[in-house]
């Protein structure tokens, strides 16, 4: 057990160590691209005197790069403490050998500080790597001017150390449980440690719920004001923020129960029913497994569907004057698939989180999974158990982000162009169905790519780990 | 039940009604060449239908990987393998499968409920992987499973929320549910204390008193064994003695033979 426990360490800090390379690549790339955009500017006579294009450049940038990050935090939380659930037996005997849970805490600690700076330093290089070959493309197309300039800005520094800090501090956070495990649990007998059961959290509760409603509020209002005025959507951004934090920190309330709706759908095999009990077995981590993947499919649906929207009404104008919009919907086009591929990132983020956290769940299932195969469970029944528990994650996942992203996405659009458009000003929601394919699409490979490895390790377990007594 | 058969052997071949299962010239080795282990060398013998067998031995006998290869769960390296009048020796995967899911039953140590599976749930388990419900009659012995068993009340709890002699309840009755030709259990009282180990040990005896159970339980505790119609005693991969009922004290200085020629 020592010996398996050092051996599988890069193994089992694989997923963080790629979810840090994400991170700070996308940071990096990001900045170095908006670098050689700003220095672009600055030599043309025209825009370069005044700094607020590179500002409003590196704005933009910044709130790309937060999303990843915060998204590969919560990822890298998860992972963590999924890793100290299945070594409390280890861990256990270190603290009765007499290694205090401080001590074991910050040992896991500093495994992910280790993890965020190897991570990290990766990312910075392909990050770096990648701009360095979209500028010489640009160039040799000729969108970009020959232009020096300085791949070693000092700015880069910021989402390198950010990157290797929020992975640090979420090894952190992800290390709590260390605290809860006993000497006793060392000494044969004793259940397996109960992951992160749901806890009562009335603080965080009420919170999440107040922003929510105060949020809700504020959009509402917003769609109301956009009856008069296109300045009504700052106000909705407002709204919009506060209630989408209210989910994303209330995730807990939200996930388990459309989990359970999706599971119920599977129908009622022993394959499926097990299936769905499993997916929401630690909802906890469900629900950190999950919402990932639930904030990228949201913001690229809003973006979607405020651009889908905005299409139809520009399309309907323009049958009036078209010479007026004369190549805007070439523009609106750029810019949705820009952003859709920049927030793409932070969900392909929550995507490694996700086929990550079903893998490990697996592999701490072994004894469970040699019973299931002792009383008769065929390894195809294993297979379909698998495949329905990453069925049921993925589907929940981007079900919940469509819906949310369509409001978001419509009161945006309402809010924004209410007043443009003639009475009633109702604007109906556009439906971006290229994005919405593209996302079902990745769905369906998710679901897919993360049962590989858990399948085959599946059907390799042998009924005989059920019997043997560790 | 006539306790007393012996295992006849005409020809090579016995079709034998009174064995529910039985092993012949079972040899298992693990490791290659310079390391090899023999766990089990040249057994041969008979678990008798419708009795309560215990198999003993210290570590290392060989007792446990004879019940894995008795019950579909590992293969022989020589010898031959019966479940009824069913060779399993050679049998693939997808048929041991059904094996145990349709002709065998398991009591492990460490009791091995679905945790996600409330009891009911865990009692059923053996019919919903056959994708069918439990007809009449069966529905009808699972209710006396839950009568006789104590369960009525604990049917909508998870096993996390009873005791171990409760848990190692639930387990015995989803071994028995589907009425198998032989249920296995692997000391199943290693996780109990002594007076729960003793209702739990009363429950398997009366299974097959009451039912004609056929069980086979693999254990060191001599108190274990003594609750058994028969002992089959094994030291270093090989059957040392086969007796009829004995009492705990016998058994335990009986062991203690074994282990000082040991």
């Amino acid at each position: 057990m020592a010996a398996g426990s050092t051996s599988t360490g890069l193994r089992e800090h694989g997923s963080s160590i790629l979810v840090a390379l994400l991170s700070s690549a996308f940071g990096v790339a990001l900045l170095q691209v908006t670098g050689v955009l700003s220095d672009v500017i600055k030599a043309d006579e025209l825009t370069g005197a005044s700094g607020t294009v590179a500002l409003m450049l590196a704005v933009v940038a910044w709130v790309f790069i937060a999303i990843a990050i915060y998204v590969g935090s919560i990822v890298t939380v998860n992972t963590f403490s999924t890793i100290v659930a299945g070594r409390a037996r280890m861990i256990a005997l270190m603290r009765l050998i007499g290694s205090s849970a401080r001590q074991q805490r910050r040992a896991v600690a500093r495994e992910g500080l280790v993890v965020g700076v190897i991570g990290t330093i990766g990312g910075a290089a392909v990050g770096t790597g990648l701009a360095v070959l979209l500028e010489r493309v640009a160039v040799w197309v000729g969108w970009l001017p020959e232009l020096p300039h300085d791949w070693a800005d000092a700015g880069l520094a910021a989402p390198i150390v950010a990157v290797v800090l929020t992975t640090w501090l979420a090894a952190w956070i992800g290390s709590r449980r260390v605290l809860t495990v006993t000497p006793l649990q060392a000494i044969g007998g004793a259940q397996p440690l109960s992951h992160d059961e749901l806890r009562a959290r009335p603080g965080r509760n009420a919170l999440a719920i107040t922003l929510i409603a105060i949020g809700t509020g504020i959009l509402v209002l917003s769609v109301l004001l956009g009856l008069v005025t296109p300045l009504a959507v700052l106000v909705g951004v407002v709204g919009g923020i506060l209630s989408f934090t209210g989910v994303v920190l209330g995730a807990h309330l939200i996930m388990p129960p459309a989990l359970r709706i999706v599971g119920r759908m599977l129908g009622r095999s022993p394959s499926a029913r097990l299936a769905a009990a499993n997916a929401v077995r630690y909802p906890e981590r469900a629900s950190r497994t999950t919402i990932g993947v639930v904030i990228g499919v949201t913001l690229v649906t809003m973006f979607g569907v405020t651009m889908a929207s905005f299409r139809q009404l520009i399309q309907e104008a323009s049958a009036n004057e078209p010479e007026v919009y004369n190549g805007t919907e070439d523009l609106l086009m750029s810019i949705t698939a820009v952003f859709s591929v920049l927030i793409g990132v932070s969900a392909l983020i929550a995507a490694v989180g996700l086929v990550n956290a079903l893998s490990l769940s697996v592999l701490q299932r072994t004894r469970e999974l040699g019973l299931l195969r002792a009383l008769g469970f065929s390894r195809g029944q294993l297979r379909r158990m698998i495949l329905a528990e990453s069925v049921q994650l993925t589907a929940t996942a981007v079900l919940v982000g469509l819906v949310l992203g369509t409001f978001y996405g419509w009161a945006g659009a309402q809010s924004l162009l209410g007043s443009a458009k003639g009475m009633p000003g109702i604007v109906l929601p556009g439906v971006p169905w290229v994005i919405v394919a593209i996302v079902v699409v990745a769905a369906a490979v998710l679901t897919l790519v993360a049962t590989v490895t858990p399948s085959r390790r599946a059907t390799r377990v042998s009924p005989i780990t059920a019997l043997a007594v560790e | 039940m006539d306790i007393t058969t012996s295992i006849p052997t005409s020809g090579s071949e016995p079709a034998v009604a009174s064995l529910v299962a039985r092993v012949e010239n079972l040899t298992k080795s693990y490791g290659a060449h310079g390391a090899r282990v023999d766990a089990l060398r040249e057994v041969t013998l008979g678990i008798r239908r419708g009795e309560f067998t215990a198999i003993m031995g210290p570590s290392g006998s060989g007792k446990s990987t004879l019940m894995h290869i008795m019950a579909g769960l590992d293969s022989p390296s020589s010898g031959r393998v019966w479940l009824g009048d069913a060779e399993i020796g050679g049998l693939g995967d997808e048929q041991l499968t059904l094996l145990r899911r349709r002709r065998i039953g398991f009591v492990f140590q460490a009791f091995n409920l679905v945790p996600t599976l409330d009891v009911e749930g865990n009692l059923l388990l053996p019919f919903e992987l056959d994708g069918r419900t439990p007809s009449v009659p069966e529905r009808q012995w699972i209710d006396e499973l839950e009568t006789v068993l104590g369960l009525d009340a604990r049917l909508t709890h998870r096993p996390h929320e009873l005791s171990g002699g409760q848990q190692q309840r639930v387990a015995i009755a989803r071994a028995l549910v589907t009425r198998p030709e032989l249920v296995f259990a692997d000391e199943p009282t290693g996780n109990l204390d002594s007076r729960t180990g003793r209702e739990v040990l009363q429950v398997l005896q009366s299974a097959t008193r009451s039912y004609g159970q056929s069980i086979a339980m693999v254990t060191h505790d001599p108190i274990a064994a003594s609750f058994a119609d028969r002992v089959i005693f094994l030291a270093d991969g090989r059957v040392v003695a086969d007796r009829a009922r004995m009492d705990a004290s016998e058994i335990a200085s009986f062991m203690l033979s074994i282990e000082q020629v040991a």
